[in-house]
């Protein structure tokens, strides 16, 4: 099997969030690009698949500038990945989710065989989650998201998995090809060894050349960046007995937060 | 000119989900005075689904009356809700944000040729297209964002508009004239679904109330206090990931990042100390309360209202409380 897995340079978990100075989006200056959780979910994914799967390679693609690509494809060779691809994408439409999911499916087109594309749900950042499904529908193959427990079953060279959804968890079965959207895995993903990862600096990254650098005129076009006030923290309630504290909570529900019928 | 927008309907027991008559009412406002709205359905039992857009006040009603869609993914529907939107000459395209509705937005915005935003607190119409807000960064941050170039698909979050609820209008059902689904699109299926367990009250992420517990309820027989406090507010049950990890409760029912992202009225978190991985999944909650023995833990810091004493004298007090202010 020739799985794909598609990951997406995202800031750091403890960066300090802060507007560009014209407040239009993130200031990228000093906010290291790792790869995060939803991604690294898939990227495990991918290589408990190659296990079941005797013989399945695993290819991991990023988008963006190499600035940014090279370290998120690095860490996931580091992990076990074979091959990686960074794709440039049209610079024009850097933030724009569906563009990048366009981008990709040409990328992916463009390198071959591809019998399941995984993706992580949503990024950490923008979480739009729009670029797996973007992504398929250009492939021309389904794509199933908010997908958890993905086999491989040999016998019938099926895919069976869960999908996790408002009412409960759904039960799936599809052939290949398939794209997935993955929910963060339940088992925590694996961490690298120090020899894999002197060896990832000197893999080799495919590059896969931007196609068109003009801007599309249909596209999302980030205009304003914005950190809530802080939290003021939390009006703690002074109380003489559990129940004098219940009926305090209750009326400021009712009659200043005016959340309570 | 008129703008046309189409609403993509969600089938949920025999009739519509919540979160598509809040998308019905943001179609309206972005369809503006003299604008036109118009509902879409797929799956084998698409027409009696109708009505429910009807008695919400969208009348005309595209149908895709096939059974092939009833255990398909929802992007397959992509294609028939495009096809659907140039028929009707719909410019833009709302979804409800649920899984259903980002599953399908993606490749909507493919099949459509638009551009997409998921998960929108806030849509506006504006001369270049649509502009939209949404919370990034797990709730620490707002985005803005123009959606341009004449067509637009965008899901609206769960619970951040109200639903439409009419006057109802008489119902015009027409057929899509072709439903040209690839049977490569078409072979995932659903097999099967397990509800959530104790599946009584409204689902976790569709509730406009939940209380979760945590660590702090210390042991899997003292649950009940969390179940109690839900079941006086009609609300939905979480948990932390030391709870579900503990086996304590399913994992379906964790809030956090590696479980559900919920965004009710009010969040109750009992017993739980606020990791950022918690934090992440009910920050953009309105109005947030806690209770914890802990004056220092980190939920204080998100939490608009805290109380820091013992939950087990706590909520039992509260409870009742509830249950004497609400009459039950």
């Amino acid at each position: 099997m020739e799985i794909v897995v598609c990951v997406k340079p995202v800031p750091e978990a403890e960066s300090r969030l802060r507007a560009r100075p014209d407040g239009t989006a993130l200031d990228p200056e000093g906010v290291k690009f790792v790869l995060t959780g939803y991604d690294e979910s898939a990227v495990e994914q991918a290589l408990l698949l190659k296990q079941e799967a005797a013989g399945s390679k695993v290819h991991v693609v990023a988008l963006g500038p190499a600035s940014r690509t090279d370290e998120v494809l690095r860490a996931s060779l580091a992990l076990g990945c074979d091959t990686a691809m960074a794709v440039e994408g049209n610079p024009a439409s850097q933030d724009d989710p569906v563009a990048a999911g366009r981008g990709l499916a040409e990328a992916i087109a463009a390198r071959g065989a591809r019998d399941l594309v995984l993706f992580g749900k949503q990024a950490g950042d923008d979480e739009e989650g729009l670029v797996g499904g973007a992504a398929a529908e250009a492939l021309g193959i389904p794509f199933v998201g908010f997908v958890v427990d993905l086999h491989f079953d040999a016998g019938t060279s099926r895919l069976r998995f869960g999908r996790s959804v408002e009412r409960g968890q759904e039960s799936w079965e599809s052939p290949l090809p398939l794209a997935v959207g993955l929910q963060q895995a339940w088992n925590d993903p694996r961490t690298a060894t120090l020899p894999a990862i002197l060896r990832s600096r000197k893999a080799p990254i495919a590059r896969h050349p931007s196609a068109s650098a003009a801007a599309p005129t249909v596209r999302s076009v980030p205009i304003r960046f914005a950190l809530p006030p802080p939290r003021q923290g939390a009006k703690m309630i002074e109380f003489k007995s559990p129940q004098d504290a219940a009926e305090k909570l209750v009326r400021l529900l009712r009659e200043e937060a005016k959340v309570f019928p | 000119m008129t703008d046309t927008v189409l609403v993509i309907g969600e089938p949920d027991g025999a009739g519509l989900a919540e979160a598509t008559l809040e998308a019905v009412g943001v179609a309206q406002k972005v369809a503006g005075p003299g604008g036109v709205v118009v509902g879409f359905v797929g799956g084998s039992d698409a027409a009696s689904r109708a009505p429910a857009f009807a008695s919400a006040g969208v009348g005309r009603i595209v149908l895709a009356s096939d059974a092939r869609l009833d255990r398909a993914p929802p992007a397959t529907l992509a294609r028939p809700a495009a096809a659907a939107a140039e028929g009707v000459g719909a410019s833009v395209i709302v979804l409800g944000g649920t899984t259903f509705g980002r599953d399908l937005a993606g490749s909507l915005a493919i099949a459509f040729r638009a551009s997409a935003a998921n998960g929108v607190t806030e849509a506006e119409r504006v001369p270049e297209g649509v502009k939209v807000r949404r919370p990034v960064f797990g709730g620490r941050a707002t985005e803005e964002r123009r959606l341009e170039g004449g067509r637009v698909v965008l899901s609206v979050r769960p619970h951040a508009f109200p639903a439409a609820h009419g006057p109802g209008v008489p119902l015009v059902a027409e057929p899509l004239p072709a439903n040209d689904v690839p049977a490569v699109l078409l072979a995932p299926t659903r097999t099967g679904i397990a509800a959530v367990a104790q599946g009584i009250g409204p689902s976790l992420t569709d509730a406009a109330i939940v209380v979760s517990g945590g660590r702090g309820v210390r042991a899997p027989e003292n649950f009940h206090l969390v179940d109690e406090l839900a079941a006086s507010l009609g609300a939905a049950v979480g948990a932390s990931r030391a709870v579900t990890d503990a086996g304590w409760r399913p994992a379906s029912m964790q809030v956090g990042q590696t479980g559900k992202t919920v965004s009710p009225q009010l969040y109750i978190a009992v017993g739980i100390s606020g990791a950022v991985q918690h934090l992440i999944g009910m920050v953009s909650s309105r109005v947030i309360v806690a209770v914890n023995n802990d004056p220092t833990a980190p939920i204080f810091r998100v939490a608009d209202y805290g109380i820091a004493a013992d939950l087990f004298q706590i909520v039992p007090a509260l409870t009742a409380e509830i249950r004497r202010v609400r009459g039950i």
